[in-house]
């Protein structure tokens, strides 16, 4: 079964979106994202990735994924609003205290009752450093066994004392004594995402259990889910336990000359410069066509699926979702609700919990 | 919150089990507080576990809690008018990163977002973050001197209607509306803007607790809001003119900042039913549990050496929170109580006033502190939730509307307006 995410953008993920007739500011607002969130939610879409530029908001260009809001708190905000879809959200190690982070993705896990995982950007200074910090903080959400909490009253124990872990780590740029002050979630613990890129390629192989394929080449993409296939196995991960997803911009028309209209339409707003930043590769052509395209590329075998970066939203959302998604769906390709309430269950992954004891 | 402020809430016959996980309760809470039209709700907060010997911290429904940042944004967006404050701590966060999330939810929750500023006392909060242990005092507040001046910097940054978005112009931002900061300084440096709009009113509101002279200086610089623990009229006195007095050398007047003190009310019909809700609360303290809170309060590692029965020993300060200690040990000489009364009397509302009476009572004792230069307004402290809330809201707040004490309806849509501070002008 293919797996599908979207990676929500305001005004869209091409660069000119925000500069299209049309656009309005209003995108900004929570109630506008909220909206794209239950429209993906309709779709029984896997996630919605939350991106993240901080302190990037230039006078005259505007990110596609930088929202008003900090993601990892927009979050909470989200989840209250759908009951199943998931979310990944983009934090930097760099960003975030270790405690404070680990504590963060865990009260989001809570609060969105198990649909949590986090992007990471190993933004810390050395690779040694941020290895530390994601093995600490995983080590953290496992401070509590999965029947720790009882809650029994007559007794006046509110947990079992020997299924609590405290940490006492001291490593070499950490020291955390633990244990987390959260209680585990439905899905045990936060699963772990992070862009497959040169720079993450020796990191991934770590912890991460969701690659984001970010290339504008959808063959270089592939090639790197190889590799980084190949690497998971030599370090004995089996890669059927990470999922791969792909980034792709799906231009969507009534007809492929539309579909082709709009894609060099909007392109004549754009410097070539924000072309060549992009996150994804295109996809242009009517809801049969994309469909065409994802179902031969998930078939050749290296991407579990896709997230979706629309080019231009809520209108390429809902084309997405109203007339791609039922065409996968017919296929066979995509579910058509949800099975589980966890996302690590949408992706077809093991819950990750400190076992009952 | 949670179960309720009483230290054994969660044992209650009516208490929630799953209430600290369950975040339809929180908002739920909030609801009806909203429907009253309560100023604010406000969350305390430590960065771990509060209590380092698991067979006690087994006993506690506080062990664990949501992060309360992610819990002010989930509440802000199911809520339309109450205030949204949240503790978050300048020793263990840099500026950048805080300024920019309660910004956010300032934004989120269009104008209702306050941060109680903490410099983190506790050895345990120390633990997960730093291999040196507990910063002194003194250390503690240079950086929350500094981080309260980053933040008030970045947040006074963006000027209203600073980010146009004209699609049509391609411009994204206004340059004259934004004012970079540049700060370097002996804990910080802070180069950049914040991305989000300015507040609707003007940055998120600042609240503090420290009583300390360290404490009490920075509130009366930075703070709108200070919360406090007082257990009598003229502590609750000493404090208000103490604080009051030294807000002119910062420049400003005595209405420019709000002293809340906390107060655990614990309603009945009758004093004798008042007092029966207490005594069951209070059957539901372990002493061990008891005992072991009152050493946290007195920044102590252990009260186990002593008898139980006899007096609190002699004490040096220390490097944790100091007024409070004080509060306690002067409690203890007045009123000759052993260890196991003062753990007691502690643990029950921890350390925060109680009244235990009828709604008129309750209003007699708010309307003395309020009228006689003891408090601006208070934090309520229900025991339990959401009975102990739901009696509050529908007993006492009636009487003390029928004695003008307090408002129909909201006065204006963010926080600060609520609270009559004075806008903010840029």
């Amino acid at each position: 079964m293919m797996h599908l995410g979207l990676s929500l953008s305001p005004f869209g993920h091409h660069p000119a979106a925000w500069r299209q007739p049309g656009a309005m500011r209003q995108a900004l607002d929570f109630g506008q994202l909220a909206a794209q969130v239950q429209k993906a939610e309709e779709g029984a879409l896997d996630f919605v990735l939350l991106g993240d530029a901080p302190a990037r908001r230039p006078c005259v260009d505007l990110p596609p994924q930088t929202t008003p809001f900090e993601p990892t708190t927009l979050v909470a905000a989200l989840a209250t609003r759908v009951k199943k879809i998931g979310f990944v959200v983009t934090a930097g190690s760099a960003q975030h205290e270790l405690y404070n982070l680990a504590r963060r993705f865990a009260s989001l896990d809570l609060i969105s009752q198990g649909r949590i995982g986090w992007n990471l950007v190993a933004s810390g200074p050395t690779i040694s450093w941020n290895k530390e910090y994601v093995a600490v903080v995983t080590a953290l959400w496992g401070s509590w066994d999965a029947d720790a909490f009882v809650y029994d009253k007559s007794a006046g124990r509110f947990f079992e004392p020997n299924k609590m872990r405290v940490l006492e780590h001291r490593g070499e740029h950490f020291t955390v004594r633990g244990p987390l002050n959260v209680n585990p979630s439905s899905q045990g613990k936060p699963l772990i995402a992070q862009a497959l890129t040169a720079e993450t390629f020796d990191f991934v192989a770590h912890s991460t259990e969701l690659l984001l394929v970010t290339n504008a080449s959808q063959e270089a993409g592939r090639g790197m889910v190889i590799e980084a296939r190949q690497l998971l196995a030599s370090q004995g991960r089996d890669p059927a336990e990470v999922r791969s997803l792909a980034n792709v911009v799906p231009w969507i028309g009534a007809t492929r000359a539309e579909a082709w209209n709009r894609f060099h339409q909007i392109n004549e707003l754009s410097s070539q410069e924000s072309l060549e930043s992009r996150q994804g590769y295109d996809v242009i052509g009517t809801a049969t066509d994309i469909a065409d395209a994802l179902q031969e590329s998930f078939e050749r075998g290296e991407f579990d699926g896709f997230t979706i970066l629309p080019p231009i939203a809520p209108v390429d959302l809902h084309a997405f979702v109203d007339c791609v998604v039922p065409e996968l769906r017919r296929r066979g390709l995509f579910r058509a609700h949800y099975e589980g309430a966890a996302l690590r269950h949408h992706l077809s992954l093991k819950p990750s919990r400190r076992p009952a004891r | 919150m949670a179960g309720g402020h009483h230290i054994a809430a969660w044992r209650h016959p009516e208490a929630y089990a799953r209430a600290g996980v369950d975040i339809h309760h929180f908002i739920s809470l909030t609801q009806i507080a909203e429907r009253a039209h309560m100023d604010m709700v406000f969350f305390e907060d430590a960065a771990a576990i509060r209590e380092r010997n698991p067979r006690l911290a087994s006993q506690a429904a506080r062990s664990t809690s949501f992060e309360p940042l992610s819990l002010l944004a989930a509440l802000a967006v199911n809520t339309s008018r109450i205030g949204l404050v949240a503790t978050a701590s300048t020793t263990y966060n840099e500026p950048y990163g805080l300024a920019r999330t309660f910004a956010s939810l300032d934004q989120l929750s269009g104008g209702r977002a306050g941060w109680n500023l903490v410099t983190s006392a506790s050895e345990l909060e120390a633990e997960n973050f730093v291999s040196s242990g507990l910063r002194p005092h003194a250390q503690r507040y240079a950086r929350a001197e500094e981080f309260a001046d980053v933040a008030l910097a970045l947040w006074n940054g963006v000027d209203a209607g600073a980010y146009i978005v004209d699609g049509v112009k391609g411009i994204y931002a206004d340059p004259t509306k934004l004012h970079p900061v540049n700060h370097d300084g002996a804990h910080f440096s802070v180069h950049g803007l914040l991305d989000s709009q300015r507040s609707p009113q003007g940055r998120p509101l600042m609240v503090q607790a420290g009583a300390s002279d360290a404490g009490m200086n920075l509130a009366a610089r930075t703070a709108d809001v200070v919360f406090s623990a007082a257990q009598t009229l003229a502590e609750a006195q000493a404090f208000y003119t103490e604080i009051k007095s030294r807000l002119a050398q910062f420049g400003r007047g005595p209405d420019d900042l709000k002293i809340m003190p906390g107060l655990s009310p614990i309603v009945g019909a009758t004093v004798r039913e008042a007092r029966a809700k207490y005594d069951a609360l209070q059957a539901l303290i372990p002493d061990e549990v008891g005992v072991a809170l009152l050493a946290s309060y007195l920044s102590i590692k252990s009260l186990t050496d002593h008898p139980l029965d006899g007096p609190l020993p002699d004490m040096p300060p220390n490097a944790g929170i100091q007024s409070r200690q004080q509060l306690i040990i002067d409690l203890g000489r007045r009123e000759n109580l052993s260890i196991r009364q003062l753990a007691r009397h502690f643990a029950g509302a921890r350390g925060h006033w109680q009244v235990i009476g009828t709604p008129s009572q309750i209003a007699d004792e708010m309307e003395s502190r309020f009228s006689s230069g003891g408090a601006d307004g208070f934090n309520i402290m229900p025991p339990l939730f959401p009975g102990g809330l739901e009696d509050f809201v529908t007993l006492v707040i009636p009487e003390l509307r029928r004695r003008g004490l307090f408002r129909i309806d909201y006065e204006g849509t963010t926080l600060r307006e609520n609270l009559g501070l004075r806008p903010l002008t840029r």
